[in-house]
C-alpha cells in the first residue's frame, strides 16, 4: 500500500466525518425551526385538522325602541336534519319530506341518500314553520330529526323597514341597521371540539372543549315606536289618498340628532325582502333619495342673511312684481302677479322667490355657500346607515348670478331629506348641527344593563342663539299666517316651511305638473322638541303645492306626536290667521223631526229660512253633515205631523 | 470490561483481536431499543384497526431486532477479508436478483413498484442485497485497483459505469431512494479512495444537466419539488404527507407531548411507523428526543469513520466507510425528508422505522463493521 495515498484517504475520510456532522447540524437546525419557530403555527392547524366542532348558534341581538318596545326579535324556526344511515326506506322518506317541504321528491331523495354522517336540507328545510315542522315529527321518521333554530321575526311588518334591514338565513345582517351593526348584534358562536382521528372517529382520552355561544347584544333605538307608528299611518293614508311615486318622512330630536322616527314608501316587510324589487330596500329614500329642495331651503338662506345681519325682518322691505332680472335672466314668483309689496318677514310666510334672491343677492355667493356647507349640505351626515349620498352642490367656480339667485331659494342644489332635517335642527335649535343618529344604547341580553350609549356627536355651531330664535318666531309666523297654515296645530307652536321642487326629466329639463312637495316643521317654536320632515313624490289628483298636500300631513304627524311624546300645551303662540277657503265651516245639524221650540238651541250660529207651516221639520236643505260657511243661510220645511 | 465480549467470539481468534467498537455497539442498540418502542407507540393505532393487535407490528420489529442481532454476531465473527474473496460471486447473485424482481410472478407488486422477492414474512429486496454487494465489490476494486484511481478512464469511469448499471436496475422497479442512497455511497467511497477532485466536479455538472434534462421532459416531476418546498399549495395531492409530517413535528415542541401521546398517528399520517416514524418521534418526545437520536446517529458515524481511518488495509478502510456512509446517507435523507428540508424519497430510517429484511441487513452489515473494528489499530 502506497504511503502518500493512505494519506489521502485517511484526509478525505475525515472530511466525509466533517460533512456529514455539517448536514446534522443543518438538520438540528430545521427541526429547531419547524418545533419552535413555526411549531405554533403549525400547532394551530394541526388542531384544525384533529378537531371536530359542532356549533352552537348565538341568539342574534333584539332590536328595541327608545322605549324598550320589541321592534326585531327572534322565533323558534326547526330545521330539518337528515342522517342518512338511518334511513331504511329513502325513497319513502323523500317522498313524505317532498310533500311537506315543498320540494321535488328527487332533491329529496338526493339530500337523504347524501354519503354525509348529517345532512341540512338547504334552502327547504331550514328554518321552517312550525306545523311543517310538527308534520315531520309526527311522521316519526327514522333518521330525520327536528333542530332548534331561530329566525328573525319582525312583529310590526313593514313598520321601520327600511331602517331596521334585514338579516338572511345564516341570521347574517344583510341591510339596515342589521347591516350596520351586524358584528354586535350576530353575537358569537359556540362551539363543542372533539379531537377526531382522521377516520371520523372520536379520539380516546381527548376531553372535549365546549366554547358557549355568546348572545348578541340588544340594541336600543332612538326611534319613538308612538311617533313612527304615528308616520307610518300618514305615510299609508298620503299613499291612499295621492298614489304617489314616493314618499317619506323623517323626525329627529334637534337637541341630539336622534332620529324619532323615519320611513318612506313604497315599503317592505324585512322577513320576505326577496319578494320585492331590491330596488326597494336598496334605497332608503331618506338618506339616499337626492333632488332639489325647493322652498323649504330657504331656511338656510333666511339663517344666513340674519346671522350676517344682511336684513331686518320687520323693517326693510320688497316688492314683489312677480318675477326678477338676474344676469340677463328672468326669475319668476311662484305666484304669478307677484306678492306685492311686503316686509321681509312677509317675504318668508308668502315663499316670496324674487324676495328671497335678493337676499342671496346680498348675502354674496361666496356667504351664502359658506353656510350652506356649514349647515352639512354636499356631504354625508354621517347617520349610522349605509347607502347614504352626499348631494350636489354648484362648485364655486360655477356659481355666477343666476345660480346664486336659484340657489337663494332652493333650486339648482340637489340635497338628501336627512341633510335637510338636520340643518333646519341646527336653525332651530340654537345653531347647533349634530349627527343624526339611530343606536341610542347597547343592552346586555341577560342582565339588559346598559353597555353603551351613545352620545350625541355635535358636529359645529353655526348660528347664535338670537339667530335661531329670529328663524323659529319667523317660520312659526309661516304656519301661523302664511303657506304652511295647513300644519297649524293649536297649542303647540308649530313652526316650519313649505316646499314644492321642480323635479328634472329623462331629457335634463323640468318636468312639468310632477313636482315633491314637501313641508319641513318643527314644535314648539319656543324650544323645539322635535323636527319633522315630509316630502310626497309627484301626488296625483290635486294642486302639487307643499302648503296644499304637505302641510297638513305634517300637522297630522305634529299634533299626534306632540301629544304622545308628552310634550306641554303652548298658551302664548300666534294664532292661525283664516282667509278663504281657510274659515271654520260649520256642519249642518239633523233638524229633522225637531219642533220649533227645539229649534232654539241651534239659532246661535245658523240663519234660517222657514218654509211651510206647521210644528215639526220634515226636511231641510243642505242635507245633514254637509259643511257650510257660517252665516250661510239653512232652508227647512215645516209640518203638522211628526215625520215617521 | 472488553473481555465480556468474549463470550461472542470464537476462541481461536481471540488472542490477536480487539474487543469490537463499545461505542458503536452501544449505540446500535440504543437505536434498537427506542426503535422497538417508537414502533409500538406510532404503530399501535393503525395495527388494532388493520389486525385488531395493537402489538402486531411491535412484535414483529422486536423479532427482527433479535434475528438481526443475532446474525450481526454471527457476522462480526466472520473475518472480514473473506468477502474480500466472494466480491465477484456476490455481485453476480446480486445483479440476478436484481433482475429477477423485474420479472412479474417473481417479483412482487408492493405500491406502485416491484421490490421484493418472496414469501410472505420472508421476502427480501434485492436492492438492499445490491447496496451492500456493490459496497463489497467497490471496496475490492477500488483497492486492487488504487493506482488507477486518479484515472478518469481506467478508474473512475469504471466504477462509475458498474454504479450506475446497478442505479438503472433499481430505478426500473422503481425504487428512487435506495438507489440515491447507493450512488451516493459509491461516490463517497470512489471519493475517499482518492479519486480526482476534478472528476467530481465533472460528474456534478453532468449530473446537473441531466437533473434539467429529466425536468424540461417530464414537468411533473417538478411538481415533487415544489410540493416540498410549499406544500399547503396541494395539501391533499404532493404535500399531504409532508404536511401531516409537520403537523406531528411542529406540535411536538421542546418536550414532546409525551411518549405514547401523538395525535397524528391516528390516522393522519399514513403508516406512522414506516418512513416518517421520525415526525412520531419528535412529537411525542419533542426537540430533546429528535436531537437525542441525531447524535447517537453522529455517533455512529463518528465510530464507523474511527473504524474506517484505524482498519489495517485500504479494503477494510473502505468497506468500513462503505456501511457507515449507506446507513448515515439513509439516515441523513429519511430525516431530511420529514422534517421538509428535501423532497420525498421513499427511504426508511435505519434501525427505527419498521420492516425486517431491511433492519435484519443493516444489523448483518453492523457485523462486518465491527468485524473490521476488531482488526483496528488504534
Amino acid at each position: 500500500m502506497k504511503r502518500v495515498s493512505n494519506v489521502t484517504m485517511r484526509k478525505r475520510l475525515v472530511t466525509v466525518f466533517l460533512l456529514g456532522i455539517l448536514v446534522f447540524t443543518i438538520i438540528t437546525i430545521r427541526l429547531g425551526y419547524v418545533q419552535f419557530v413555526i411549531g405554533d403555527e403549525l400547532m394551530n392547524r394541526a388542531q384544525e385538522s384533529w378537531s371536530r366542532d359542532i356549533i352552537f348558534e348565538p341568539e342574534r341581538g333584539k332590536i328595541l325602541d327608545k322605549n324598550g318596545e320589541i321592534i326585531a326579535e327572534n322565533v323558534s324556526a326547526p330545521t330539518v336534519m337528515i342522517v342518512p344511515r338511518q334511513i331504511k326506506e329513502p325513497q319513502k322518506v323523500a317522498e313524505h319530506l317532498a310533500s311537506i317541504l315543498d320540494m321535488s321528491v328527487k332533491d329529496a331523495y338526493q339530500e337523504v341518500t347524501k354519503k354525509a354522517s348529517i345532512v341540512r336540507i338547504h334552502p327547504e328545510g331550514r328554518k321552517i314553520s312550525e306545523e311543517r315542522a310538527d308534520a315531520i315529527r309526527t311522521l316519526n321518521l327514522d333518521g330525520v330529526y327536528i333542530a332548534e333554530d331561530s329566525k328573525r321575526h319582525y312583529p310590526n311588518d313593514e313598520y321601520l323597514s327600511h331602517v331596521l334591514g334585514f338579516s338572511g338565513i345564516d341570521n347574517q345582517g344583510l341591510m339596515g341597521l342589521e347591516l350596520y351593526y351586524d358584528d354586535l348584534l350576530k353575537g358569537e358562536r359556540g362551539t363543542l371540539s372533539f379531537f377526531s382521528d382522521a377516520k371520523g372517529h372520536r379520539m380516546p382520552k381527548m376531553a372535549d372543549v365546549y366554547e358557549a355561544p355568546v348572545d348578541g347584544n340588544n340594541l336600543q333605538l332612538t326611534i319613538d315606536s308612538r311617533v313612527q307608528t304615528i308616520i307610518e299611518r300618514e305615510l299609508d293614508l298620503a299613499e291612499a289618498k295621492y298614489n304617489p311615486d314616493g314618499a317619506l318622512a323623517i323626525a329627529v330630536d334637534p337637541n341630539t340628532g336622534g332620529v324619532l322616527a323615519m320611513s318612506s314608501r313604497p315599503n317592505f316587510n324585512p322577513e320576505d325582502y326577496q319578494k320585492v324589487d331590491p330596488d326597494i330596500y336598496n334605497r332608503n329614500l331618506p338618506i339616499w333619495s337626492t333632488y332639489e329642495p325647493g322652498s323649504t331651503f330657504k331656511i338656510i338662506t333666511l339663517a344666513a342673511a340674519l346671522e350676517e345681519e344682511v336684513v331686518d325682518l320687520h323693517e326693510d322691505e320688497f316688492n314683489d312684481d312677480g318675477s326678477i332680472k338676474v344676469g340677463g335672466a328672468t326669475l319668476h314668483c311662484w305666484k304669478s302677479g307677484g306678492h306685492g309689496h311686503q316686509t321681509y318677514l312677509e317675504v318668508v310666510q308668502n315663499s316670496c322667490n324674487p324676495g328671497f334672491v335678493t337676499l342671496g343677492e346680498k348675502l354674496g355667493a361666496e356667504r351664502l355657500f359658506s353656510y350652506i356647507n356649514q349647515f352639512g349640505f354636499g356631504q354625508k351626515t354621517g347617520i349610522d346607515l349605509q347607502g347614504e349620498e352626499n348631494g350636489i352642490l354648484f362648485k364655486p367656480e360655477q356659481v355666477g348670478p343666476v345660480e346664486l339667485a336659484t340657489t337663494a331659494f332652493g333650486q339648482g342644489v340637489s340635497v338628501t331629506p336627512i341633510q335637510q332635517v338636520m340643518a333646519v335642527s341646527a336653525a332651530v335649535n340654537g345653531g347647533y348641527l349634530y349627527e343624526p343618529y339611530l343606536a341610542d344604547e347597547w343592552l346586555d341580553p341577560v342582565s339588559g344593563q346598559t353597555i353603551s350609549k351613545t352620545e350625541p356627536t355635535l358636529k359645529d355651531r353655526i348660528i347664535s342663539e338670537e339667530t335661531s330664535e329670529e328663524i323659529r318666531n319667523a317660520l312659526e309666523s309661516v304656519v301661523a299666517v302664511g303657506t304652511g297654515r295647513g300644519a297649524y296645530v293649536e297649542g303647540y307652536r308649530v313652526g316650519g316651511k313649505t316646499g314644492t321642487a321642480q323635479k328634472v326629466g329623462d331629457d335634463g329639463k323640468y318636468m312639468s305638473n310632477n313636482h315633491v312637495v314637501s313641508f319641513i316643521g318643527f314644535a314648539p317654536a319656543d324650544d323645539p322638541e322635535i323636527v319633522v320632515y315630509l316630502a310626497i313624490d309627484n301626488p296625483k289628483n290635486t294642486v302639487q303645492f307643499g302648503g296644499v298636500v304637505a302641510a297638513p300631513i305634517v300637522g297630522n304627524i305634529m299634533g299626534d306626536s306632540l301629544r304622545a311624546l308628552g310634550v306641554e300645551r303652548r298658551e302664548d303662540g300666534l294664532e292661525k290667521e283664516y282667509r278663504w277657503p281657510d274659515e271654520p265651516l260649520v256642519e249642518v245639524p239633523d233638524l229633522r223631526g225637531l219642533t220649533k221650540k227645539d229649534l232654539q238651541e241651534y239659532l246661535v250660529n245658523l240663519s234660517i229660512e222657514a218654509n211651510g207651516s206647521g210644528d215639526y221639520i220634515i226636511d231641510q236643505a243642505p242635507e245633514p253633515g254637509v259643511k257650510i260657511p257660517q252665516g250661510e243661510e239653512i232652508r227647512i220645511y215645516f209640518d203638522e205631523e211628526k215625520p215617521d | 470490561m472488553f473481555r465480556k465480549w468474549g463470550v461472542f467470539l470464537s476462541k481461536s481468534k481471540q488472542k490477536s483481536l480487539n474487543a469490537p467498537d463499545l461505542l458503536l455497539t452501544i449505540s446500535i442498540f440504543t437505536l434498537l431499543i427506542v426503535g422497538v418502542i417508537m414502533v409500538y407507540s406510532a404503530s399501535a393505532i393503525w395495527a388494532d384497526y388493520k389486525f385488531n393487535d395493537s402489538f402486531y407490528f411491535a412484535k414483529r420489529q422486536l423479532l427482527f431486532a433479535i434475528t438481526g442481532i443475532l446474525a450481526m454476531f454471527f457476522i462480526m465473527n466472520i473475518p472480514y477479508l473473506t468477502w474480500r474473496k466472494y466480491a465477484n460471486p456476490i455481485l453476480i447473485v446480486c445483479f440476478i436478483l436484481l433482475i429477477a424482481v423485474l420479472i412479474p410472478g417473481i417479483g412482487l407488486e408492493r405500491g406502485g413498484a416491484r421490490s421484493w422477492i418472496g414469501v410472505g414474512a420472508f421476502s427480501i429486496q434485492p436492492a438492499e442485497f445490491m447496496k451492500l454487494g456493490l459496497i463489497v465489490f467497490l471496496s475490492t476494486y477500488l483497492a486492487n485497483n488504487q493506482k488507477y484511481i486518479t484515472s478518469f478512464s481506467k478508474g473512475f469511469i469504471p466504477s462509475l459505469l458498474l454504479i450506475f448499471v446497478a442505479f438503472g436496475l433499481i430505478m426500473l422497479q422503481p425504487d428512487l431512494g435506495t438507489g440515491v442512497v447507493l450512488v451516493l455511497t459509491c461516490l463517497v467511497m470512489i471519493f475517499v479512495a482518492g479519486a480526482r477532485i476534478s472528476h467530481f466536479i465533472g460528474l456534478g455538472i453532468i449530473g446537473l444537466v441531466g437533473f434539467l434534462g429529466l425536468i424540461i421532459s417530464a414537468p411533473y416531476r417538478i411538481n415533487r419539488i415544489t410540493a416540498f418546498l410549499n406544500p399547503w399549495e396541494d395539501p391533499l395531492g404532493n404535500g399531504f404527507q409532508i404536511i401531516q409530517s409537520l403537523y406531528a413535528i411542529g406540535p411536538g415542541g421542546l418536550m414532546g407531548m409525551g411518549l405514547g401521546q401523538s395525535l397524528q398517528k391516528f390516522f393522519y399520517l399514513p403508516e406512522p411507523h414506516n418512513d416518517f416514524i421520525f415526525a412520531i418521534l419528535a412529537e411525542e418526545l419533542g426537540f430533546i428526543g429528535g436531537t437525542f437520536i441525531l447524535l447517537v446517529f453522529l455517533l455512529l458515524l463518528w465510530r464507523g469513520i474511527r473504524v474506517s481511518l484505524a482498519a489495517p488495509d485500504t479494503f477494510g478502510s473502505l468497506l468500513g466507510l462503505g456501511i457507515i456512509g449507506m446507513i448515515s446517507l439513509q439516515v441523513m435523507i429519511n430525516i431530511s425528508v420529514v422534517i421538509g428540508l428535501i423532497p420525498v424519497t421513499g427511504i426508511t430510517l435505519p434501525f427505527l422505522s419498521y420492516g425486517g429484511s431491511s433492519l435484519t441487513l443493516t444489523l448483518c452489515s453492523i457485523g462486518i463493521l465491527l468485524n473490521i473494528s476488531r482488526y483496528a489499530k488504534l
